[in-house]
Parts: C-alpha cells; sequence; structure tokens
C-alpha cells in the first residue's frame, strides 16, 4: 500500500523553509528579517552582522540538511539492501572508523595538517571508508553481499575500532584532546563553511539521483533475495551499487560532522510509516525529512546551550528516541 | 622597640635558617624533631572538607603540576616523596620518584605512605580523594579563582607544614614583584584579550579563570565576559567575530595563520587578526596556578604591550 507523495513532499519543502527562516535568526548576533533579507538580496561582506548570516547560519544550516538528507537516504538503502528494519547507515562500520581516523590525527598530528590541508576531515573519510572496505570483505562471500554475514562483521568490527578509539582517548590525558575526540564520538556542525558544502551537496544530489534510476531494482530486494531474483533481478549486482551508493553518502556527512546518529534508523522508518513501503516519492522525502530533523535539532541543540550548543548527536538521540519509541507502540497496536 | 628587635633578629637569622633548611634533606626523617608527637592538625580545605594531618607532615607530595610548583616553593623538600608525571619544575623535582596521576596509580601512592597529598580542584576526581582517603592518606585540595587566592594558598601550606617564614617571605615578595608591576602606567581602555586553549571546537578561558584576574593585572581585559557554567566553554565563530578581541593568545601569528585561521578563514576580520596581535605565551605559565604566576602576569603585560608583529 503507498500513498501519494506529493502533499507529503510539498509540506516537506515548506518546513524546511520555516525552518531555515527560523534558524538564520538563533545566535550571538541580534538580527532581524529586514537585515536577513538584505543579506540575501544584497550582500555586503563588510558589515559583520550580514558577514554572520551568511558565511555561519546558512552554511551551518544548510550542511545540517544535507547531512541529515545523507544519513536518512543511507539509512533507507541500507535497510532495504539487508532487508532488516534494525540496519542504519553506520551497519558497516563507517561511524567508528571516521571518529578513528580523525581521533588518530588529534593524537598523532601536532600540526593537523597534511600538504597544506586540514587533516582531520580526510582521516575521518580515510577511516570511515576504510573499516567499510573490510567490514564488506569479511560480509560478502565469492563477489556477493551475504546480509546477515555482513550484519554480523558489521558488529564485530564496530565493536574492534570503538575499543581501539576508546584506548586512544583513555590514553590522551589532555582535557582538550578529549573535548576533540568527544565531538568526533557525537558529531556538530559548527565547521561548517561554503568552501565544503560541494562534497555533501553532490554526495547527496548524486545519490538521490541513482537511487531514483534504481528504485524498481530496490523494491523488488524488498521482496527477498529468492523472490527478487526469481523475478530477474541481478541481487548480487544491486547490492554492490546500492553499498556504494551508501557508503558514499554516510562517508560524505562523517567526515564534516562527525558520526550523528539515530537519523538514519529513524528517519526510513517513519518514511514507509507514512507513505508505505515502496512508494514512488519515498527516497525524496525521506531525504527532506532527515535534513528537517537535523536542522530542527541543531537549532535545539544551540537555543538549550548557547553559543556552542550540545553535540547534535545527542539532541537526535534525547528527542528522538521517546519519538521512535511512540511511534512502535502506535504501529504495534 | 621589641618588634624592631625582632625583625632585625629575624632578619640576621634568616640567612642562617634558610641554610639549615638546606641541610635538612639528607637528615630529616631519622632525627624526629621532638614536637613530633604532637597533636593532629585538624584542616578544612577550600572545598570544605575536614581532614587530618599529623602536626608535622614529613612525607608530603602533589598531584598537580603547580601543587608540586608550590610545594617546591615553600616545603622543605626533603620531605617531598613523589611527583607526577607532568611535575617537570623545579628541575629538582625530576629526581622524585614518578606516581602516574592519570589514571592514578593508587597502589604506588599507597606504598609510598604520604602524610598528606595536596592537590587543585580540576586535576585531581574527588572520587579519586575520596579512595584516598578511604586508604588513609588525606587530600588537601586548593582552589584559586584570583592571583590572591594562590598568596593565600601559599601561606596555607605554609602554616600546614611548619615553614611560616619561608611562606611569609615568598609571599612577600611576590606581592612586591605584583605591585611594580600594577604601578607601571595601563592603556585605556585595556585591551580585549581571547586567550584559545583549543581550535576544534574552538575552548577559551571564561570569565571565571584564574587568566581573567591575571590579564586584569597586566593592564588587560579578558575578552569573554559572560560566565558560562564551564570554566573553558566552547565559542562558536559568531561569538568570537561579536567579541572582537584586540589581541588573541594562544600561538603566534604565524602558527595561528596556517592553523587557527586557516580553520576559520571567516574570523579573519577580528581586530586580533587585522592589527595582528597574536602572541604565544608560555603554557606553563598559563595553565599552571602556582608560585610562577607573578612571571605569568609580567609575560602577560610584555606581550600585550608589545608592538604588532611584523
Amino acid at each position: 500500500m503507498s500513498r501519494p507523495a506529493l502533499p507529503f513532499i510539498l509540506a516537506s519543502l515548506l518546513l524546511t523553509a520555516a525552518l531555515l527562516a527560523v534558524g538564520l535568526r538563533v545566535g550571538s548576533y541580534e538580527t532581524d528579517y529586514a537585515l536577513i533579507g538584505r543579506a540575501l538580496l544584497h550582500y555586503d561582506a563588510r558589515d559583520p552582522a550580514q558577514l554572520v548570516l551568511i558565511e555561519l547560519r546558512l552554511p551551518r544550516l544548510l550542511l545540517a540538511l544535507l547531512a541529515g538528507a545523507g544519513l536518512a537516504l543511507s539509512g533507507y538503502v541500507m535497510q532495504a539492501m539487508v532487508n532488516n528494519p534494525l540496519a542504519d547507515p553506520y551497519l558497516l562500520g563507517t561511524a567508528s572508523g571516521g571518529a578513528l581516523g580523525a581521533s588518530l590525527t588529534f593524537l598523532f598530528l601536532p600540526g593537523l595538517t597534511v600538504f597544506g590541508l586540514y587533516a582531520p576531515p580526510l582521516a575521518a573519510l580515510v577511516g570511515a571508508l576504510g573499516v567499510t572496505l573490510v567490514v564488506v570483505v569479511v560480509g560478502s562471500r565469492r563477489g556477493r553481499v551475504v546480509p546477515t554475514l555482513l550484519l554480523l562483521a558489521g558488529v564485530a568490527m564496530g565493536s574492534l575500532v570503538t575499543a581501539v578509539g576508546g584506548l586512544l582517548t583513555f590514553l590522551a590525558a589532555t582535557e582538550e584532546k578529549l573535548r576533540t575526540i568527544t565531538f568526533w564520538s557525537l558529531g556538530g556542525f559548527e565547521r561548517a563553511n561554503w568552501a565544503t558544502l560541494p562534497y555533501p551537496a553532490a554526495a547527496v544530489g548524486l545519490g538521490l539521483a541513482a537511487l531514483a534510476l534504481l528504485r524498481p531494482q530496490l523494491n523488488l530486494l524488498l521482496l527477498g533475495e529468492e523472490r527478487a531474483t526469481a523475478l530477474g533481478l541481478p541481487v548480487a549486482r544491486t547490492r554492490w551499487l546500492l553499498l556504494l551508493i551508501a557508503s558514499g553518502l554516510t562517508g560524505a556527512v562523517v567526515a564534516l560532522c562527525g558520526p550523528i546518529g539515530f537519523v538514519g534508523l529513524v528517519i526510513p522508518h517513519l518514511t514507509r510509516w507514512l507513505l508505505g513501503t515502496v512508494g514512488g516519492g519515498n527516497m525524496l522525502f525521506c531525504a527532506l525529512l532527515g535534513g528537517n530533523f537535523l536542522v530542527l535539532c541543531d537549532l535545539l541543540a544551540r537555543v538549550l546551550y548557547p553559543p556552542a550548543g550540545l553535540p547534535v548527536g545527542l539532541v537526535t538521540a534525547l528527542f528522538g528516541v521517546p519519538f521512535f519509541v511512540y511511534l512502535l507502540r502506535k504501529q504495534g497496536a | 622597640m621589641p618588634r624592631l628587635f625582632a625583625a632585625r633578629l629575624l632578619g640576621r637569622s634568616l640567612p642562617l635558617l634558610l641554610l639549615l633548611a638546606a641541610c635538612r634533606p639528607d637528615t630529616p626523617a631519622t632525627i624526629a624533631p621532638p614536637e613530633a608527637a604532637a597533636a593532629p592538625q585538624q584542616l578544612r580545605d577550600d572545598l570544605g572538607r575536614t581532614l587530618t594531618v599529623p602536626a608535622h607532615p614529613r612525607r608530603i607530595m602533589a598531584l598537580a603540576a603547580s601543587m608540586t610548583e608550590m610545594l617546591y616553593a615553600v616545603a622543605d623538600t626533603a620531605t617531598i616523596v613523589a611527583r607526577t608525571q607532568v611535575c617537570d619544575y623545579p628541575a629538582a623535582a625530576l629526581r622524585k620518584p614518578v606516581i602516574n596521576s592519570y589514571p592514578l596509580d593508587l597502589e604506588r601512592l599507597v606504598a609510598l605512605k604520604p602524610d598528606v597529598v595536596f592537590t587543585t580542584t580540576g586535576i585531581t576526581s574527588e572520587a579519586d580523594a575520596q579512595r584516598l582517603q578511604e586508604l588513609g592518606i588525606p587530600v588537601y585540595y586548593q582552589q584559586y579563582d584570583k592571583v590572591e587566592d594562590i598568596f593565600r594558598g601559599l601561606t596555607d601550606l605554609g602554616r600546614i607544614l611548619g615553614r611560616v617564614p619561608q611562606a611569609r617571605h615568598l609571599v612577600d615578595s611576590l606581592r612586591a614583584e605584583l605591585r611594580a608591576v600594577e604601578s607601571l602606567p595601563k592603556p585605556s581602555p585595556a585591551s580585549t584579550v581571547l586567550a584559545i586553549t583549543w581550535t576544534d571546537p574552538i575552548y577559551v578561558y571564561g570569565q571565571n579563570t584564574l587568566f581573567t584576574d591575571k590579564i586584569r593585572l597586566a593592564g588587560g581585559q579578558n575578552a569573554v565576559l559572560e560566565k558560562f557554567t564551564q570554566p573553558y566553554p566552547a565559542l562558536t565563530r559568531e561569538y568570537i567575530l561579536q567579541l572582537n578581541p584586540d589581541i588573541v593568545l594562544g600561538g603566534s601569528f604565524g602558527k595561528l595563520d596556517s592553523t587557527f585561521f586557516r580553520l576559520y578563514p571567516e574570523l579573519k576580520r577580528i581586530q586580533a587578526y587585522q592589527t595582528r596581535r597574536i602572541y604565544d605565551p608560555t603554557d606553563d605559565l598559563m595553565s599552571r596556578p602556582g608560585p610562577r604566576v607573578v612571571e605569568s602576569v609580567k609575560e602577560l603585560r610584555g606581550l600585550i604591550w608589545s608592538p604588532p608583529a611584523p
């Protein structure tokens, strides 16, 4: 059963616009809508308030939007690929791998730069994709991804990498280093800037386009491997493609925002609950919903604990889990 | 007249006392002074915790690098039984056995049987202190919000350790030195100074840290006026743009230009970057509230009064 997605998508877009409008007002500088209008239409970088709006608040909101979209999409794909509602974007150890990569640079690279580039995001990306690769190699047999094996390999590798990260945290004697590592284990958007926004934007754009093309295959996979094969789906190849898309999306997000939990688990559920399992607009709606959710969480984080905000991963869990539980109970009834 | 006489006597005998103190290291514990049997001291530390310490503690140590510096300045150095892995000043401290403070090496500490352990808030957890108390080792906390608190801390140490004259002498000379710094001309209005401790995320010295008092004594002003619950709050770039500090401390201009301002190019608009007033104070002087605090104030004064970097 599926519902028409268009009204939901339009409502989400309206919500996005409303959240952006509110989000542009939240911060240390006093700003009003007249100023926001001026900054958007006739940007004057000499005015510090306008600079703050355009260079700091706007990229932060957009990064939250893209991160939410990326993680929600990635979770949607993962759940479909392994046909298990417990799957999330970090199933493949991406989150712990990213956190480990970043922590390593803080502990062993005093200057934090490699060839003039700021190293932590790069290391996070390398760590995320590296651990993913190991999990995929362990979780596949003769070129085929085996979902149960993949799930187990992901959980095991995740524990191992988390343990190594824990060891590094334990050995990091200074309080400041611990704080950085905390950031890399809970996530946040404070470092958002225009220079790095194109990467998650490209990842989400390409991911959405590819998934639009792969939608029939994705829905066939939901029928289970045997029936999908019987209906002529090249299951092995489809799974590899989906895996590639999901890892790319998660990696791009983790590298910039750290591993933000829970979005990738709860948003796909909410999407299917509202629109049905195989709806045509599911992917787009899922991305929008995820984006809105993270923008809202970031706003809450900043309002609750100004100025820097709580780590957004805490907020997603604190507000997301009760809602998720409510949803589960209601569904079960 | 008697007071004058006493002062003169003290003045004459002080070198002798100091000499005696310097000689004591070789034979401290063996010839126990007769007053060793005196009643133990009931003390209340800066956290309001009560503890019982021998009348004349002869085995002491500190769990904070700053406190080790305090002990070396006031105590009979032969009574200091150990240091932690981070205590590296004065150089003489390096010869003492090392007790790991993080994670706390309880077994080695207990084996050394100190009469009392000194530490500061924020360095030793109260859980560790509680554990030590249960094992029969009293832990004395000191806390410093102002430079004056450090002087009071030194005086307290002198009283607890039976080294009142040494502590008074030290504190008097530190106060005189500080007064000399304070009497120097001050700019008006005072430059606002933002001292960063970590770049990603950005953590700074908040209003409720010793830094606020030190920079005031140096003729500046902590740029962070708002009081946060955390002494070292995390700040957003937006917040720092609004503070627009005159001076940034935390690294040389070259270093911060290639790290901090590379990571946050938007912050290049702040006054401190535009006028290149970005300086690198000595880490240990910034972070250790000890007897070198006046040296730290002097260093800060030198930095905030120096001409902008070329």
